[in-house]
């Protein structure tokens, strides 16, 4: 027998994308038979930053295509532009 | 391969830990290397408008930025075939002057050390998940949206 459905997806925002959306974490509902996209999410989630200025998604913490469908209980996150080192 | 990563969230000196990271690969059997690449970034006084730095923050995605640094080494190490791998870097406020990176490779020759260790420092630069965030001395902040020129 299947286990339960998740149902949701975690989604995290880093850096200055945090601080423009104004959150940090939402869990964010998703049918159960998934489907979704990061880049669909992305425009229904209204950030103020357009999706071509140097964003990258990460899903479960591995870079990811913005149109990779998502699955529940996905960790989803939007990563700003990278400035290590 | 040897291979050791670690995040600071306080002041490190690089040279020490350097040190004992040497003096490790020392006790290894058939770890030594001919060739060592060493490279140390620390905060620069100044920040990118040209003003006076406060200091620089640095974020992480905790578990993401691990892994990934530890993806990257490995990718790179095994590509340029070198012996060892010490990467050490800051999360946190870092203050002008501290150090923020430090990338140390031994190898058998110079040529796969140094080529590993710049390879190594840009891949981290540009795919391991940091984020800074410039304070100036006025009490006002920005993040930064890249890298600067290499």
């Amino acid at each position: 027998m299947a286990g339960p459905c998740a149902s949701e997806i975690r989604i995290l925002l880093f850096a200055g994308l945090r601080e423009r959306a104004g959150w940090a974490e939402r869990h964010w509902p998703i049918d159960c038979t998934g489907g979704i996209t990061p880049r669909q999410l992305w425009f229904t989630l209204q950030f103020p930053d357009e999706l071509n200025q140097g964003i990258r998604i990460a899903i479960n913490q591995q870079f990811a295509d913005l149109d990779t469908p998502l699955q529940p209980g996905d960790e989803l996150a939007f990563l700003p532009p990278i400035s290590g080192g | 391969m040897q291979l050791r990563i670690n995040l600071h969230s306080t002041a490190f000196e690089p040279l020490q830990v350097l040190a004992c990271w040497q003096e490790e690969q020392a006790h290894r059997l058939n770890a030594d290397s001919a060739a060592e690449a060493l490279f140390i970034g620390r905060v620069r006084g100044v920040a990118a408008d040209g003003g006076e730095l406060e200091a620089l923050e640095l974020e992480h995605y905790p578990g993401m930025t691990e892994q990934q640094l530890e993806r990257l080494a490995l990718d790179c190490c095994s590509r340029h075939t070198v012996n060892s791998c010490l990467v050490q870097h800051r999360i946190g406020r870092v203050l002008p002057g501290e150090a923020i990176v430090l990338v140390a490779i031994g190898a058998d020759r110079r040529g796969p050390a140094q080529r590993c260790c710049q390879e190594l420092l840009e891949a981290l630069k540009h795919n391991a998940p940091f984020w800074k965030r410039e304070w100036r001395t006025d009490g006002s902040s920005a993040w930064l949206s890249g890298n600067t020129p290499l």
